[in-house]
């Protein structure tokens, strides 16, 4: 895939088992339209996102990662997305410096009834990563090196 | 029983693992006295052609410290790893990239504009650059190939052996030497010289609540002896590094930066210690963690300051 | 033309690597001393805070 129209970016979505994954289930029987380019995992929590995910999703050839949560206050283990919320501006400092725009990359608090607004991040972030280009992690910058195993 | 047979050898290093041997002090002698030498360039005078004229598997144990920078390195670890029995990865750079392995923040083209040219100190108006093929009139003089990546020497050739450290504390080499000349090493692929759990665990300092409302500079405070480094708002790797150390920085007053690498269950210790440290964040909504996180400087450097080659992402994208 | 590699030089810190070339009467012609190693110290200490400093350039060697 070359040439930036027929570029299609591959997002991975970490979603929170309580909201964020039951926001999209309602995006889908409401049937609204979004691009399918984002790769939904389904997790227990945004808490449970572990930065090592987000970067084995990058080193893995990811274009773009995307965490949903809870609204801050309503989790349903009551502090994991605060954890979430902790973690992901150290991250982005650290990918920053790795070179990663921090587009690509985001947090989202996106409840089990918000199908619109999940819709409409899926959507926003696609045509920003799109916009981006790959970043293909696995291809272009090992080359550099060698891949370890 | 018939002497071992031991090579030392360096690739992008610092010779303080060399020092680290010597500061086994007189039990120097005991290693004398149950292994033979063949190799050590700081110490001994031996050529690379000596070693290239070895049999296979002619070396008992090799203890190989450096991470690997160019083709030189490269070469010397598959011809020391085809020659040795064991092959002992030594100390921070080998295991993980080390120090050497922070010139992942940039490529080849990189480290030589900023070495060749750009340095106040640099006077080379003619632009020379290292050449890996030189003509001069008596004839061709070569150098090694620079790589774009440091790498560790695991992602170079197979590893028996992982003795991390910058440099590996003397007391943990001296129980590996021992455990080789019993012949009672761990299977392969293990860590050797070190602890089980993190430095955390090793650290005798006072440990309570961790809450941390600012990090701090060391111009803006002295950190008390007795209590958490972390908790007085110091950044201190010791949550996401291995023990084995005896906490020496700690115990200079100096935070933990990392340099016996994760612990077992840990895949990439910058991304545990980013958890570590955000979890002792004191502060409930995003403006109030941005102004904590505002003043951790140098991610990057801080939390992969032994190990950028070995993280996830290898090096930055440049 | 003969050649006289010495390769490593040994017994000191740091990688070096000696050419020197004879004469017909096996006297030193010339000689070359090249250095096959390079860490990039110059570039990776940029943008690492300057308290980390004195924790980073020690090993530039530490023999």
């Amino acid at each position: 895939m070359s040439g930036e129209n027929s570029f299609e970016p591959r997002i991975i979505g970490f979603l929170c088992r309580w909201c964020s994954y039951q926001g999209a289930d309602l995006a889908g029987t409401s049937r609204r339209h979004y691009p399918s380019n984002m790769v939904p995992v389904r997790v227990m929590c945004s808490g449970r996102v572990d930065p090592t995910f987000v970067l084995k999703a990058i080193a893995d050839g990811a274009d773009g990662v995307l965490i949903c949560g809870c609204h801050p206050g309503d989790c349903h283990y009551q502090s994991g997305n605060f954890n979430a919320m902790r973690r992901y501006p150290l991250l982005m400092k650290a990918l920053e410096q790795f070179g990663i725009e921090k587009e690509r990359v985001r947090l989202e608090w996106i409840s089990a009834s918000e199908s619109e607004k999940f819709a409409l991040v899926v959507k926003e972030m696609t045509e920003t990563v799109r916009r981006l280009g790959p970043l293909e992690w696995n291809r272009r910058v090992f080359q550099k090196g060698q891949r370890k195993t | 029983m018939a002497k071992l047979k031991l090579a030392l050898y360096w690739a992008a290093t610092c010779g303080g693992c060399e020092v680290a041997v010597l500061d086994l002090n007189e039990k120097i002698l005991d290693v004398a006295a149950a292994a033979d030498i063949y190799l050590w360039p700081v110490a001994m005078d031996y050529k690379y052609k000596d070693a290239e004229a070895w049999p296979d598997k002619f070396i008992d144990v090799c203890l190989f410290n450096g991470a690997i920078r160019n083709s030189e390195g490269e070469h010397l670890a598959k011809l020391l790893r085809a020659k040795s029995k064991v092959m002992v990865a030594f100390g921070s750079c080998a295991c993980f990239g080390g120090i050497p392995g922070l010139a992942n923040v940039a490529d080849r083209e990189g480290v030589f504009a900023r070495v060749y040219g750009e340095t106040p100190s640099t006077d080379n108006r003619d632009g020379t650059r290292p050449q890996t093929s030189f003509a001069v009139p008596e004839g061709e003089l070569t150098l090694p190939h620079f790589y774009d990546t440091v790498k560790t020497l695991g992602q170079t050739v197979p590893v028996d052996y992982f003795l991390p450290g910058c440099p590996p504390a003397a007391k943990q080499i001296w129980a590996v030497v021992q455990a080789i000349v019993a012949g009672q090493l761990p299977p392969p692929g293990s860590f050797v010289g070190v602890a089980e759990k993190s430095v955390c665990e090793e650290c005798p300092r006072v440990k309570e609540e961790k809450k941390v409302t600012a990090f701090l500079r060391p111009h803006q405070v002295i950190p008390q002896p007795e209590k958490c480094l972390l908790e007085q708002g110091l950044v201190c790797c010791g949550p996401a590094t291995r023990g084995g150390c005896g906490a020496q920085c700690i115990n200079a007053n100096m935070p933990c930066r990392g340099c016996y690498g994760p612990t077992e269950r840990v895949t990439d210790q910058g991304a545990k210690m980013l958890s570590a440290i955000a979890s002792i964040i004191d502060a409930s909504d995003e403006a109030g963690v941005k102004k904590v996180v505002d003043q951790i400087v140098d991610p990057l450097g801080t939390f992969y300051r032994f190990g950028l080659p070995n993280s996830l992402l290898t090096r930055v994208r440049v | 033309m003969q050649r006289v590699t010495i390769d490593p030089i040994t017994r000191l810190e740091g990688h070096g690597k000696i050419e020197i070339f004879l004469d017909e009467a096996g006297e030193v012609a010339n000689a070359y001393f090249q250095v096959p190693e390079l860490r990039g110290f110059e570039r990776f200490c940029e943008g690492r805070p300057v308290e980390e400093l004195p924790r980073i350039t020690p090993r530039i060697c530490g023999v």
